[in-house]
This record gives structure tokens, sequence and C-alpha cells, in this order.
């Protein structure tokens, strides 16, 4: 039994039972991280991993975080580490503070081995946009598919296990589409139930800090320990804890969303499931939904992302850190650190944001997609009104290759592709988890609650763990 | 032709809370640069805004001075552009829905009585601080984030004489409520001014010039009042008003070109997503406006009616919001109200004018001064030792009384003892009392000289000269 082979709350009964050390188990943490070659890592923290492990003695019993190792992107402030985004403008650019679930993880003894890869600045979903280039699915050994983004590198390193569980960002959908990618449980809780403060913001209407684990139990212990308000944050607050948990829940089936998609496979492991699922006393219905709302979803976002992205990104203009050159005037000095430092897809989100945000385009632009973004959150209520939850394939088709060309206009790629982003839309409970295989890639499916109801999320995302059999999957043992 | 000018003011005004509007870091005027700072300060990614509660108190007691409506959400906004003051390449402000709106102020100038609407009070966060050198530019952040409060109001405004005493009004309120120091000098207290003219009885305003950088309140007057010639003289010689911005030249005492007005900047407002919308309880903003500060009005009107002060020393001790609250510690003490009033606008002003020093550091406690103006009050010693004394007790800790004592200054007000004194110098003086009886009246001050003399210099002459008189009358 290899240590990294475990999930985390496995490696913590390891740890009680004394067949490792934090320091083994780090040690071989890092060997694993460097043997990888899918590009997972913008930087490894040998030395400060290895120290940490060795200070960790006495197993604490009640914290299943200690001495367990874990990656993090590389969009979270880290004191005194390097921290890029995955883009030439913030090369060099070293935080001056910790973000919050960094800390927390750190207080509770968790050991983080380095950080990891993403799209720049979080925006893309194919993890070919950062500045240290392509990554590459673990599942594919001849490197020719993607896996997913844009926390790219932090789906890699818990696939491939080089750690039980890592932190990501998810704007649109990205952990929960990489972790379909990839194998793996891949969550982002109730909006404001996780402090952001140190999380470098894309869209902070739409952002939330998710992770990706091997189990379901996994993500709900991190989910409690990374939960509650921040005094930094003042969108955050607690998780609802105190509601009767439901054992056979009503599922909402988007019949949209199954129409638009084309990969059989998918689809049949998807009704079989259904079946399973009826089978253990769930109510399963296939609802109609409005086909128009869901092929917004995708501009919808874009306008809004775009929007609050040229805002958030403001503060890089090369005066206060990150590279900077001399100028004749502050507008010389800021031109060419933004010219040199963001690549053409950043500069085109940005000029479509500033474009739906100015003064004549507010109105039939930036407002409508709020618009849009809010009747979607009514139409959603709608269905929890009758359900307590949208079940659906988390996306059309296994890992795209990076020869693959998607038609953004098709209802595959407007609606499956983009489905994911509804719970970012409404700030809802949303969960991941693998589902299946085609050739020798994985697929997942998603489970959205209702807000505030992550529990409950954790709940039946454990049953349906029970119907898959997919639990802890690493890409070493293909099926 | 005649004209009338039409006034409109922006005023910002710069807090002086303990924190930021959306930091932690301290708020502080005479920091070294950059020391006053945290990461949000200098747009750091990933760091979020927090609003100060102080500063939302702040803002709704000025609402409630300036009779705004105040919203009972509370909604901040970005404002985007790039500029090298401006650390996250956005302010967070109040566009949508300013915490304060439609507030109006009655004034008066020259015994006229005007009112000036108020369209709106909203918060945001200042800009870093630029100091251009030849060559570069070095940016201090301690300013960026400090809460501000702006304040724009209706163009009802006519002269330059009706601003000041607009603006002179929102400095006083300011101040007495702790908000700022409200001093346009040191920057905390900013007015940009809007100035069209338009002939008398037409309806449609003219084109507005905007003039900026007024660093006082005195220039604010006479900015406006040079401006509104300066249109004037345009129109009439048929000229055209440009949309310009201008600022007051302080040496030349007139407006100069700044920059042409171009097409307005385009700020891309939209909601601040960081900061989900805040309820304001109405027991809140009860509660905050109640334990609110009095203003300067109603301390002045209080001055008149309870301590029967005049006019004009209520209004020149509501100058300063510390010399009003100095005055009400001495008579929350003692009540020789006017005695207090006096001293403070005479022998204290002058002390903190000699010494540049304001009433804060002014170094004799109020329970002290009560102490000694009780001494001249009750007669223990004459108006000419108190200003002796109150010279000996600015360097000193010692009780006025035990001063006085040192110096041997306590008037002797007992009557039998000036009486020995009067009976040992009319035995001495008979020629004196001839004199008097003869009706030369400079034979008293010749003996309450002599008793005096006598005394040492401490009979309480005022007695001295009833008990005389009344001796003389027996003779």
């Amino acid at each position: 039994m290899h240590p990294l082979d475990l999930t985390v709350v496995e490696l913590h009964q390891a740890y009680v039972d004394k067949k490792f050390t934090p320091y083994e188990v780090i040690k071989a943490s890092l060997e694993r991280a460097k043997a990888n070659k899918d590009n997972a890592f913008e930087c490894l923290l040998e030395t400060q991993a290895l120290e940490q492990a060795k200070a960790l003695i006495d197993v604490e019993v009640d914290n299943v975080f200690w001495g367990v190792p874990f990656a993090i992107k590389d969009n979270f402030s880290t004191k005194g580490i390097e921290t890029t985004a995955g883009s030439n403008i913030l090369k060099g650019y070293v935080p001056l503070y910790d973000a919050t679930v960094y800390q927390t993880l750190i207080n509770r003894h968790a050991i983080c081995i380095g950080k990891t890869t993403l799209d720049e600045l979080a925006m893309g979903g194919t993890g070919m946009s950062g500045h240290k280039g392509v990554q590459y699915n673990p599942y594919d050994s001849t490197h020719t598919r993607q896996v997913g983004g844009s926390s790219s590198g932090s789906a890699i390193v818990v696939a491939a296990g080089i750690v039980p569980f890592s932190l990501g960002s998810d704007t649109g959908d990205s952990v929960r589409k990489p972790a379909s990618y990839a194998g793996l449980v891949g969550y982002k809780p109730t909006w404001g139930t996780i402090s952001r403060y140190g999380l470098f913001p894309f869209a902070p209407s739409l952002d939330h800090v998710g992770f990706f684990t091997r189990s379901v139990e996994d993500a709900k212990h991190l989910m409690l320990a990374l939960e509650g308000e921040d005094e930094h944050d003042a969108t955050s607050r607690s998780l609802e804890k105190t509601f009767s948990l439901k054992t056979q829940p009503k599922l909402a089936v988007l019949k949209p969303v199954l129409e638009s998609m084309n990969d059989q496979t998918i689809l049949n492991a998807f009704y079989a499931n259904l079946d399973a699922l009826k089978a253990k006393g769930f109510t399963v219905d296939v609802i109609d939904f409005s086909k128009p709302l869901l092929e917004a979803i995708y501009p919808t976002y874009m306008t809004i992302s775009c929007a609050e992205a040229t805002s958030n990104n403001a503060n890089l203009d090369g005066i206060k850190f990150g590279p900077s050159s001399w100028g004749q005037s502050y507008q010389d000095v800021m031109m060419t650190a933004r010219t040199e430092g963001f690549s053409e897809l950043i500069k085109r989100r940005f000029v479509i944001g500033s474009f739906v945000l100015m003064k004549e385009n507010q109105d039939v632009l930036f407002l409508r997609a709020q618009k849009i973004r809010s009747m979607i959150v009514e139409a959603l209520h709608h269905v929890y009104q009758s359900y307590d939850f949208i079940y659906l394939p988390a996306a059309p088709t296994i890992a795209p290759k990076f020869t693959d060309s998607s038609d953004r206009l098709s209802s595959t790629y407007l609606i499956a592709d983009s489905h994911l982003a509804l719970g970012n839309f409404a700030g809802l409970p949303s969960i991941t988890l693998p589902f299946g295989f085609k050739d020798g890639m994985p697929f997942g499916v998603n489970l959205m609650g209702r807000a505030h109801e992550d529990l409950q999320v954790f709940y039946t995302a454990n049953l349906i763990e029970t119907t898959t059999q997919l639990r802890n999957v690493v890409s070493g043992d293909k099926r | 032709m005649n004209f009338e000018a039409i006034i409109g003011l922006e005023i910002h005004v710069e807090m002086k809370t303990k924190t930021k509007m959306f930091s932690r870091a301290p708020v502080t005027y005479k920091a070294q640069p950059n020391t006053a700072v945290v990461p949000l300060d200098l747009g750091h990614p990933g760091t979020m805004p927090v609003v100060n509660k102080q500063a939302v108190m702040n803002a709704i007691r000025v609402c409630d001075a300036l009779h705004l409506s105040i919203d009972r959400t509370l909604w901040f906004d970005r404002k985007n552009y790039f500029y090298a003051d401006l650390p996250k390449g956005y302010q967070i402000t109040q566009n949508f829905r300013p915490i304060g709106s439609n507030g109006s102020i009655l004034l008066d100038v020259d015994g006229q009585p005007f009112n000036v609407g108020i369209e709106r009070l909203h918060l945001e966060e200042d800009t870093a601080m630029q100091h251009h050198y030849e060559g570069y530019t070095l940016v201090d952040y301690n300013r960026a984030g400090i809460p501000l409060m702006e304040i724009v109001t209706r163009p009802d405004i006519r002269t330059g004489k009706q601003a000041a005493a607009f603006v002179n009004a929102i400095r006083e309120i300011v101040s007495f409520s702790h908000v700022s120091d409200g001093k346009m000098e040191e920057g905390s207290l900013r007015c940009d001014v809007n100035i069209s003219i338009r002939p008398y009885g037409t309806k449609t305003f003219g084109t507005k010039v905007e003039i900026k950088n007024l660093n006082s309140i005195a220039n604010v007057e006479k900015a406006i009042e040079f401006e509104s010639i300066r249109q004037e003289q345009l129109l009439i010689s048929g000229q055209r008003v440009e949309q310009e911005t201008r600022r007051f030249d302080e040496g030349k005492k007139e407006t100069v070109l700044m920059r042409k007005k171009t097409d307005a900047v385009d700020y891309k407002y939209f909601v601040e997503p960081n900061i989900t919308p805040i309820q304001l309880s109405e027991s809140f903003i009860k509660e905050t406006i109640q334990s609110g500060f009095e203003l300067a009005s109603l301390k002045r009107r209080r001055y008149i009616e309870v301590y029967q002060l005049s006019q004009y020393d209520a209004t020149q001790l509501t100058e300063d919001v510390y010399v009003s609250e100095y005055f009400d510690s001495l008579c929350s003490l003692g009540q020789d109200y006017k005695l207090y009033a006096n001293w403070l606008m005479s022998d204290i002003a002058s002390y903190l004018n000699k010494v540049n020093q304001s009433i804060e550091t002014f170094p004799i406690s109020p329970s002290r001064f009560v102490d000694f103006i009780r001494l001249i009050s009750q007669g223990k010693i004459s108006n000419k030792q108190g200003k002796e004394l109150f010279e000996l007790m600015l360097t000193s800790i010692e009780e006025p009384l035990v001063l006085a004592n040192q110096k041997n200054m306590l008037q002797i007000s007992d009557p039998i003892l000036i009486q020995a004194w009067i009976d040992d110098v009319l035995h001495a003086n008979a020629q004196s009392i001839e004199d008097f009886k003869q009706g030369k009246d400079r034979a008293v001050g010749f003996l309450i000289g002599q008793i005096l003399k006598k005394s040492g210099g401490k009979a309480n002459p005022g007695l001295t000269n009833s008990l005389l008189m009344a001796t003389l009358k027996t003779k």
C-alpha cells in the first residue's frame, strides 16, 4: 500500500496506526511530483514542506489533515512564495499575506508541497493558456488530451496520486469540469461559505474557492475545515448546519441538457445510474427547462465574468508590483506592463469586459446579462421548489484532445458544456463525481443542491458514490 | 445686461476615523510615507474590502444634519479608471445609490436667509498622494483608502458669499460631529465649484466652468467673484464661455485655465461584487443620530439661552470645535460663564496664537482653569493679578490657589483688617480728611493708595474703597 494512493481519511488512519510518518509521506509526495510529466506545478515547496513534516511528531487523532500533503492553485496568495496566477504580468510577484484557506490548512498541519499550474489568471477551461505552457491529462500518457481548466494543475496532482487533495477556484466550472476529465471529486460550495480572501479575483460574483479530492467523505471533511465567516471577506458566512438530511431525495434531470449531448456511452451510463438511484428510493424526474435560458448561459457568463475581470485586474498596472518599466508617463508604464504581461486571450476578455461596461453598451449588454442571470436563478429556484437536486452529466464528453475543436454555437457547447456555470450564477453547492470510463478516460456526473444545503449534497453524493463504485480513483489504475 | 451666477458645489470631506474606509490600516496624516498601509491599500491581488462602520455612522450623522433621506440599504459601486494614484484601478464609491439624498440646509448671509438644496451625500475612498519631482514621481499610499464623504449641492447658490457660508456650514457640521478636521488649508475638506452665468430672468443655464484647487473658504468666495465677472465680460464682449476646468491662482487672485473639457470619461460603473448590500436597521440609524455630537448651531443657541452670552460671544466660541468643547467643560465645572468666555476669546486665544498651538494642547486643564477663574470671581485676586497668575499657570502644574499663595497674591477681603489700616492711614493724614470735606476727590485716591501700600498691595480695592467712603462720611 502506497500512502499517496490513500484518501485523506485513510491516510489519517494510517498515521494513527503509525504506519507512516509525515516526513516519509511528504518525501514520497515530492518524488511523485518530480516524476510527473503533466506540467502540474508552478513551483514545488520542497524545503518548506520537509521542514514542516519533520516537526510533526505526535499525530492529532481528531485532525484528519495532520501531516497530509496538498497542493494549491497558483492564484492563492501565499506569503513569501512567488504567486503568478499563470500570468507574465505577475512574474516575480511575492505576496505579502496568506489566503485565509491556505492559512487554515497550515494551521491544521496539512503540508503544502507546491503551487499548481492554471489557465492564465484562471480565465480559461483548457489548461492551455498559462505562462508555463500546456497541462496534460494524467490518464493519457501520450499527452494528447487536456485535463481541463482552469484548475488544471490541481486536478493533475490529485488524479496522479501526488497528493490526496488540492485547492482550486471555480468561476464557471474551473474545478468541476476538470474533475470530470480527471476522475475526481470536484466541489464548489454555496457562494460565501468559504472565504475568498487571498484568492486572486476573476469575477467575484461568480468566484468560489473549490477543491479536488478522491472521495466524497474527504470533500466533506475539507468543506468543514474551510467553511466559516472570515473578517477579511465581507461576503463570507458560516455554513448552515442545522437541517435534517433527506435519505431519499428528489432529483431533477434537465431534459434539454441530455438532448444536447451526443455521447451515447456517457448517456447510457447516466440512464443506468438513474435506475440504480431509483432502486435506492430516490425520486428521479427528467423535467423540462427553458432551452433559451440554457443557451444563454455561455454568453451571459462571458459578459458578466469579462466585465468583472477587466475591473479586478486593473490593479495589475506595473506600478506597485510585478514586472515594471520606466516610462515617460504613468500611461507609458501601465501600457508597457499590460501589453507585455497579458496574453492575447486575456486581452480579448478585457476588451469584451470593457466593451460591455461602456455607458452606451451597459444597458443592452452588461445589464441585460445581469437580468438574464436573475431569470436563470429564478428558474433554478422554481426547480428547487419541487426537487432537492439537479443531477446531470458533468460534461458532454471525456477530456478533449488538444486538436479537437468545439463549435461554440452548437447546443452541445452552449448547454451540455456550459451548464455547470448554473451553480456559479446562483451560488449553489455543486459536486462532480467520477462516473465512468470511456477509452480509458474518466467522465463525471454532477449533483447541485440548494444554497446552504452543502451537507445534504455530501450526504446524497455519498449515496451516489456507492452506486458508481468509483471511489479513490488514481490515474495509475486505469480501467 | 445683468447676469446672475448659478453655482453648485462638490465637497469632499476626509474623515478622521481610526482605520480606513475598507481596510484596517490606520488613518494618519503625519506618518512616514507608505507606513500606514496594508496589502489592500496597495491593490494587492486577493484582498477584499470590509466596510468601516464608523465611517457609515459619520455619514448618517452628517446626512441627518443636512436633512438628507438615508438609504436603508448600503450599496457600493466601482468607478473604473486608470491613474497612477489609484491602486486598485477602480475606486469604491456609491454611484447608483448614495447613502443620503435630497436634503437641504437653511443659511443666512447678512441677515438674508437662503436655502441650499443638497442632491446627495455618498461614501467613497481617497486615492494615494503623488509627489512629483524632476523626471520621476513618488507615490505615498498612506492616504489611499481614507474614508471620504462627497456632498453635492443643487445649483442653488448665487454668490461667492453664499458659497462661502455653505462651505463654512459644512465645515462646522463635520468638525463638530468629529467626522473630520474640516480644514481646507490641509486638504481634509476640498471644494470644487461649478459656475455658469445667465441673464436675470432666463431659465436656461449657461456653459459651466469647474474651479478646482481651492484651499480656503475665503478663496472659494474670491474665485467665484472673479469667475462670474470673467464670464460676464466674455459674454458682454460677444465671446463664448468655454466648458473648462480652472484653478484659482492665489497670488494673482484670479482663475486660470487648467484644461479644456473634452468628452467626459466613461467610468464604467458597476455594483461592487465584494460587498453584499448592507441593511441599516431603523434602530441603528436612530441610535447613531441620537448618540451624535452637538452641532455648532445648537451650541450657539445653548450659550445664548442658558449661559446668557451674546450672539457675538457664542459665534466666537463655536469657531473651533475644541474651543467650544473646552468651554463646555468649564461650564460643567463652574458657573462663571461670561468670565470663561472672555478669557477664552482674549488671553487664551492670544496665548495659543503666540505659540501657534490649538486648544487641544493647551496646558491648563479645565478644572484648574475653573479654580483659577473662581479666584477672580470671588475677589481673592484682582484682574491684574489674574493675568500674572495665568502666565505662571502655563508653565506650572501647581493648583492656582497654591501658586497665588506662593506669589503672595491673594487679596485681603477681611473688613476688620482693612478697617484697621484705614483708621491708621486716616490718623496719619488729617489734612486729607479736610481736603475730602472740601470736595477734593483726589484726596480719596491718595488715601486708597496709602491703605493699599500699608496692606502690601493685598487689600481688596473694591472693599477698601467702600469702607473708606463710609468712614470718611462719619468724620
